[in-house]
């Protein structure tokens, strides 16, 4: 390319950003394309990322979410919630009053009352109550609050995990992750505002649809990352391209890309431009992320990661890296809660090892959190779909059904109030007789704690605005610091 | 005046149920008594009571209930809000009741649950009104004297339907044109319209499109495939005055439009290959993609499409193909996850149906009606369940779906034959049941914990119980499971006969299809949309806001439904789908919501061109293709479709049409359309899911892995819509370019723009091929010169030539990577693909290079 061709395309590069300008202005896509000044053209760019930061509704009291995910619910009657009563009561038929209007997935009507066979003690100055199964989230009870009375609407997992990520039982609607993405972008400028890790014997049931954006635009859906060879697929450049040639690629494709911006006029080629310069970032920026090897050994152990095995733990370092990045939203997976009583899902031995594998990464995350100063601004949340019922299933172990009308999970960070319990289940666990907390409570709070009104944060679709918390949901004021 | 209150009632309502000369005597005489002592006068005053309540004179609906009810009932129970489904502004709202059923019986005082309501008797409602005082004995004595008498309501007070003045249920008439200056700018009947508006707002339309873009906007949108260079050129240089109407006739006569179409159809019939849901088995029903694409290609009217699709089965002696095609409402998801309640997952297709339905037929969000009244549009729920009782009497079988090969091969024979040996063993098999569960009872305990993880939830759950706690189908899932091991075979040699017998049978695909119950299912509203709540039942029927439905039979059925859907009078269907049609021409619909034209949606941009479609697309026998000649041959459609400054301004969002729109390939034409370019694209029509390459690690989020043996000859590069679609782990290219889930109807694709389609188009193993297939066929022909090759590969890509600049760059684009390559020839054999090094790899590669960069333009993407 001669001087004269090189001024030519320069040229169109300065077009480029002048009828972008107009175009996006036109569209009144952001109040910022009414400046000018040095840094308009730059900021017009910046303009072409739908995941750019965006004010929330009110002042927020966090930034980021890390939501645990404990897939297959966890039995709440082994971890957070004792019932001496029910121990007391075991063997015998749950009282018709409880079961007469209920449904379950295997239990009959006349089931019997399960005892836990788990030790529960006081924990941290708070006095908290968390069984021997996780000493770790014990050692930090006073950094956490617990919620006894969670409760949900549908009890097969496909469609509870939907409810918990989407607040409707079937296909279709946006994530919670979306819904925060959609509403306040993202402070990520070269990894996705959402991320999904996993981590267990298989993935989370139902698929993709836990993290998709529904009826929203397919920018906000969750990224899934891989723990194993590149994180995002296509990731890696194509045989016989190295990074410099790769670089040469993206220039050449984003010049031809200004030569039509500047024939068309049309904005998107704009979006184009920044998307594939953001993509030849995240190109070195996600493996980056990925690797642990530049954390101290201290941390690698606090987390009990090992960075040459995809695991929980590493996941948990991964999540706390990514919010460091300014990723808005992670979700972790990990699966086997699903305790019924075969062989490999029974409430002692397989029930020890998940604990296990979750429990100390769980804690460290918080405790790496707090003391980088990062709590503050970072909501970890951690639970399942559902729990499971004070009644066991007849089956060859020990094992509990799946239970929707309490069960527990815990918070922290984020304006979260610290050291507390709320809710209190009956003397079985079987319904909450306090503060009783909805998925779609749940929803609210997190989302207020984000800056965003449920009842605000809208998207119409079909003719109707639709919400997170569809037509419900309070915020849990017992829950905010 | 100091009137007790009973007497102040009596005058305040009874007048309403005595003729007017004998009650002012009554009052005049109570009155006088009451002046002169209290307590004969409370005793008279019941009398009048009784009298009223025993009254020979009958009480009148329209002159004694009806004010009573509009005084106090009408506020909630009125046509728009519907409290628990009750109307009690007009005498049929009474008598046909609500959710929970009739609230009187003529005659039958005893049994009139409304009385009980209002004097607050009833064990499940509390009394009514909720707010406000309660009703006078008197009211009360009013409406039970009128029910004793037979609750007769005049024939006026009997119309429950709903009138609405809303645009979209209006009658369809088609307008006439109206009259343009520009008369040089019209082709047709649309740009009267569309030129008529723009001269009203003082607007000028775009130029034509010049040829080559013109032929590569026709032959994306109808057959989803660019035209080759020979057709471009063929095309420009076309003198003869109907170029462009022989170049969209040859189209519209192409299989690949068939092939574009049908798919555009199949994101509307949420089509996929898996069950969804948490276990997300496979699924056979591809026959009915082939269905779509062959009624489309055959000019198939779209009434027909309709009827076939809707009720195929209850067509007299349908033929195979017409239950094929009743696989559009078998494409709902089916849960397999263990511990589930079928009715419930069931129910909730129903509802799917009911609401796909509403959405790609009516515009109409019928939905929202499941659960309570229709917020905004006149749809009750009630008759949301009447919609919902055409759809929920249908049995959902699988059947045989032999082509006419197989058939004339005797295949279908020989499969049965085989079957009936099959059959023989089973039978002799039964006879030593006692011996079979005996070696099945030692073997069970044996089960590896690694197999066990690998079997189904159910099998799990069923395995976890002792023999007599097991259910039918339990016990089955473990004889199943047992006969599959070594331990059986060997100790019953006809389990392994039947396993032989099995190995053989040949397959022959299966579809899955409706067909009518022969005993009707009962369908009862839901209230709150829960179907263990069960309130009144209903018979099938259609909103009435809308036209009627015929039926010859005594209850309307879904065949009624589908004709009525496609009826020469539904004000909704022709202009729902040619508004549909429009939107996928110029990528936003004369009407925007396109899945809501009630009265949340937006009105149409331009509503007489709207109506002119619709009205001339019933008239032409609901002829698909007519409507798409009519779109692609007008002078609006026509126009280049480059952003004007003055207009951004004024109509940012191109409205008015005076210009066409750049619209970005779907997803699986963007794949196409490579593979097109790079002359790797297979023509085969039809057929099986494909497997093309798709990335590792797609499965480690999915509860179980699913088979994916990657295709490797003509079936790795067939057309997109052929791919293979997991509803829990979609084709991740697909899902990149926005790709339906295909969980729900998608009526409008989302077109988004990011990084990871950036990631997709550079790094994807097949987008990579298919600039290597490019770079060859560019190599082989016999220029050497880079700047011709560089116009080649233009030409290829977009069928146009680069202009200077674009060209320059090209040129210093390989002559870069020629440069690289040569210092790393290894790099040229890897990007290439090659096996062991060769002297053309550099060559090849540099210009593989200059594919790519060429296949990852904003341009390669977009329809222009």
């Amino acid at each position: 390319m001669n001087i004269q061709q090189h001024h030519l395309l320069h040229t169109t590069r300065r077009h480029f950003f002048r009828d972008c300008r107009v175009g996006l202005g036109a569209m009144a896509l952001g109040s910022m394309m009414n400046q000018d000044g040095p840094f308009a053209a730059e900021q017009a760019l910046d303009a072409t990322n739908p995941l750019a930061p965006k004010p929330p509704h009110f002042k927020p009291r966090a930034k980021n979410v890390i939501f645990l995910f404990m897939a297959g619910g966890p039995s709440q009657l082994e971890l957070f919630d004792p019932k001496p009563k029910l121990q007391q009561l075991e063997g015998q038929v749950i009282p018709e009053s409880y079961v007469e209007n209920q449904r379950f997935a295997f239990l009959k009507k006349d089931a019997k009352l399960l005892g836990t066979r788990r030790k529960f003690a006081q924990h941290g100055d708070s006095g908290q109550t968390v069984s021997e199964c996780l000493p770790h989230i014990a050692s930090i009870s006073d950094d956490i609050a617990i919620v006894r009375s969670m409760s949900t609407d549908v009890f097969n997992h496909g469609p509870a995990k939907f409810f918990m990520n989407t607040g409707f039982n079937r296909f279709g609607r946006p994530s919670m992750g979306a819904w925060i993405t959609y509403g306040i972008g993202s402070e990520a400028s070269d990894l996705p505002g959402f991320v999904v890790l996993q981590s267990g014997p298989r993935g989370p049931r139902g698929g993709s649809p836990n993290w998709g954006s529904g009826f929203l635009p397919t920018t906000f859906q969750g990224v899934p990352f891989r723990g194993k060879g590149a994180p995002i697929l296509n990731l890696d450049n194509p045989a016989g391209i190295d990074a410099a040639r790769q670089g040469d690629f993206v220039q050449a494709v984003n010049d031809f890309n200004r030569l039509r911006l500047a024939d068309t006029h049309d904005p998107e080629i704009a979006t184009r431009i920044a998307a594939y310069e953001m993509a030849y970032r995240m190109q070195s920026s996600a493996p980056e992320l990925m690797d642990i090897t530049d954390e101290t050994q201290e941390t690698i152990e606090l987390y009990g990661a090992d960075p040459a095995k995809p695991s929980f733990a590493n996941n948990c370092l991964l999540a706390r890296r990514l919010v460091q990045r300014g990723t808005r939203f992670v979700q972790l997976y990990h699966t086997d809660w699903d305790h019924h009583g075969n062989p490999d899902t029974e409430l002692t031995g397989t029930l020890d090892k998940v604990c296990k594998e979750i429990d100390q990464p769980a804690a460290a995350l918080v405790k790496d959190l707090k003391r980088l100063g990062m709590l503050d601004d970072t909501i970890v949340v951690w639970g399942g779909e559902f729990g499971r019922t004070p009644q066991g299933e007849p089956r060859d172990f020990l094992g509990r059904d799946h239970h929707i009308e309490a069960f527990s999970m815990w918070l922290a960070g984020g304006g979260v109030k610290a050291g507390i319990t709320i809710g209190k289940t009956d003397d079985l666990g079987y319904f909450p007789v306090e503060d009783r907390v909805h998925v779609h409570d749940l929803h609210a709070t997190i989302l207020h704690l984000m800056g965003l009104d449920h009842l605000k944060l809208t998207y119409r679709f079909q003719g109707r605005d639709f919400r997170l918390t569809d037509v419900a949901g309070d915020v849990v004021q017992k829950l905010l610091a | 005046m100091p009137f007790p209150l009973p007497y102040h009632r009596l005058e305040s309502n009874s007048m309403r149920c005595l003729p007017r000369e004998r009650l002012l005597s009554a009052a005049a005489f109570l009155f006088r008594l009451l002046l002169r002592n209290r307590r004969v006068g409370a005793t008279a005053l019941l009398l009048l009571v009784v009298c009223v309540a025993a009254n020979a004179d009958e009480p009148s609906f329209v002159r004694d209930v009806k004010p009573i009810l509009t005084q106090h009932c009408a506020k909630c129970h009125n046509v728009a809000k519907q409290e628990s489904g009750l109307r009690l502004d007009v005498g049929g709202g009474l008598l046909r009741g609500g959710d929970g059923g009739a609230v009187l019986v003529a005659g039958d005082v005893a049994n009139s649950r409304l009385l009980r309501i209002l004097r607050g008797e009833d064990d499940e409602v509390e009394q009514m009104p909720p707010e406000g005082p309660p009703l006078g004995q008197q009211e009360i004595a009013t409406i039970q004297a009128w029910i004793a008498a037979g609750a007769k309501v005049p024939e006026a007070e009997l119309k429950l339907k709903v009138e609405s003045d809303h645009w979209a249920y209006q009658v369809l008439t088609r307008p006439s044109l109206p009259a343009v200056t520009r008369t040089d700018s019209v082709q047709n009947a649309i740009d009267h319209f569309v030129l008529a508006k723009l001269q009203a707002e003082g607007l000028a339309p775009s130029a034509e499109a010049n040829r080559a873009t013109l032929i590569r906007r026709v032959s994306l949108d109808l057959l989803g495939i660019p035209p080759t260079p020979a057709e471009v050129d063929a095309f420009v240089n076309d003198a003869r005055p109907d170029a462009s109407e022989r170049l969209v006739d040859r189209l519209l006569a192409s299989p690949a439009y068939g092939e574009r179409w049908g798919r555009h159809w199949l994101d509307l019939a949420r089509y996929a290959d898996s069950n969804g849901f948490t276990r997300d088995f496979g699924r056979e029903i591809w026959k009915y993609r082939e269905w779509v694409i062959a009624a489309v290609n055959s000019g198939m009217s779209f009434d027909q499409f309709t009827i076939e699709q809707f009720a195929g089965d209850m067509l007299p002696d349908p033929t195979l193909d017409q239950l094929i095609a009743t696989g559009f409402h078998r494409n709902t998801l089916i849960n397999e996850e263990g511990g589930t309640d079928q009715e419930q997952f069931r129910v909730d297709a129903v509802a799917d149906r009911v609401d796909t339905t509403g959405v790609v037929y009516l515009g109409l969000t019928l939905g929202c009606a499941r659960c309570h009244q229709h917020k905004y549009d006149p749809i009750s729920q009630r008759e949301y369940y009447q919609v919902f009782a055409f759809l929920n009497n249908c049995d959902e079988p699988q059947v045989d779906a032999p082509t006419p090969w197989e058939i004339a091969q005797g295949v279908v024979d020989r499969r049965d034959g085989i079957r009936g040996q099959i059959q023989e063993r089973e039978t002799a098999l039964a006879a030593q049941a006692e011996e079979f569960t005996k070696k099945q009872l030692e073997w069970e305990p044996t089960i590896a914990p690694d197999f066990y993880r690998t079997l189904p939830g159910p099998t799990q759950a069923a395995l976890g119980k002792k023999l007599d706690k097991r259910d039918d189908v339990e016990k089955k899932l473990i004889v199943e499971l047992f006969k599959t091991t070594d331990a059986a075979r060997e100790a019953f040699p006809l389990v392994k006969e039947i396993a032989d017998l099995r190995a053989i049978e040949p397959a022959i695909p299966t579809s899955m299809i409706l067909r009518e119950r022969q005993e009707l299912r009962e369908t009862h509203i839901h209230r709150r949309g829960n179907f263990l709540d069960q309130g009144d039942r209903v018979a099938a029927s259609v909103p009435s806001v809308l036209h009627s439905l015929a039926t010859e039979a005594s209850e309307a059925t879904r065949l009624d439904f589908a004709r009525w859907l496609v009826a020469a009078d539904n004000p909704l269907t022709p202009r729902v789908i040619v508004n549909r049609f429009w939107q996928r021409f110029f990528g936003r619909g004369i009407v925007e919501t396109e899945n809501d034209f009630g009265i949340q949606g937006t009105p149409p941009t331009h509503p007489q061109l709207l109506d002119w479609l619709a009205a001339e697309f019933v008239a032409s026998g609901w002829d698909v293709k007519a409507i798409h000649r009519a779109i692609v041959t007008s002078a609006t459609y026509r126009q280049a479709s480059h952003h004007r400054r003055e207009l951004d301004e004024v109509d940012p969002f191109n409205k008015l049409l005076a210009r066409q729109s750049r619209v970005r390939l779907d997803a699986e034409i963007i794949r196409d359309n490579a593979l097109a370019v790079g002359g790797l694209l297979s023509r085969k029509i039809g057929g099986p899911s494909v497997h093309p390459p798709q990335p590792e690690g797609i499965y480690l989020f999915t509860q179980d892995p699913k088979p994916w043996n990657t295709d490797t000859h003509e079936d790795r590069y067939r057309r997109g819509m052929y791919t293979y679609f997991w509803r829990s782990s979609p084709y991740p290219s697909l899902m990149a370019f926005d790709a339906p889930e295909a969980n729900v109807t998608c009526t409008r694709r989302v077109r988004s723009n990011t990084p990871l389609q950036s990631l997709t188009l550079a790094n994807d193993i097949q987008f990579i091929e298919c600039a290597r297939a490019l770079a060859v066929e560019v190599l082989a022909t016999d220029c050497d010169h880079d700047g011709k090759r560089a116009e080649l590969l233009f030409q290829r890509c977009f069928s146009r030539g680069p202009n200077e600049l674009e060209r320059s760059r090209l040129v210093e684009l390989v002559a870069a990577q020629r440069t690289a390559f040569s210092q790393d020839p290894d790099a040229a054999t890897a990007l290439i693909g090659g096996e062991k090094p060769d002297s053309n790899d550099i060559e090849l590669a540099a210009w593989t290079a200059a594919s790519r960069v060429l296949m990852n333009l904003d341009e390669f993407i977009t329809r222009e």
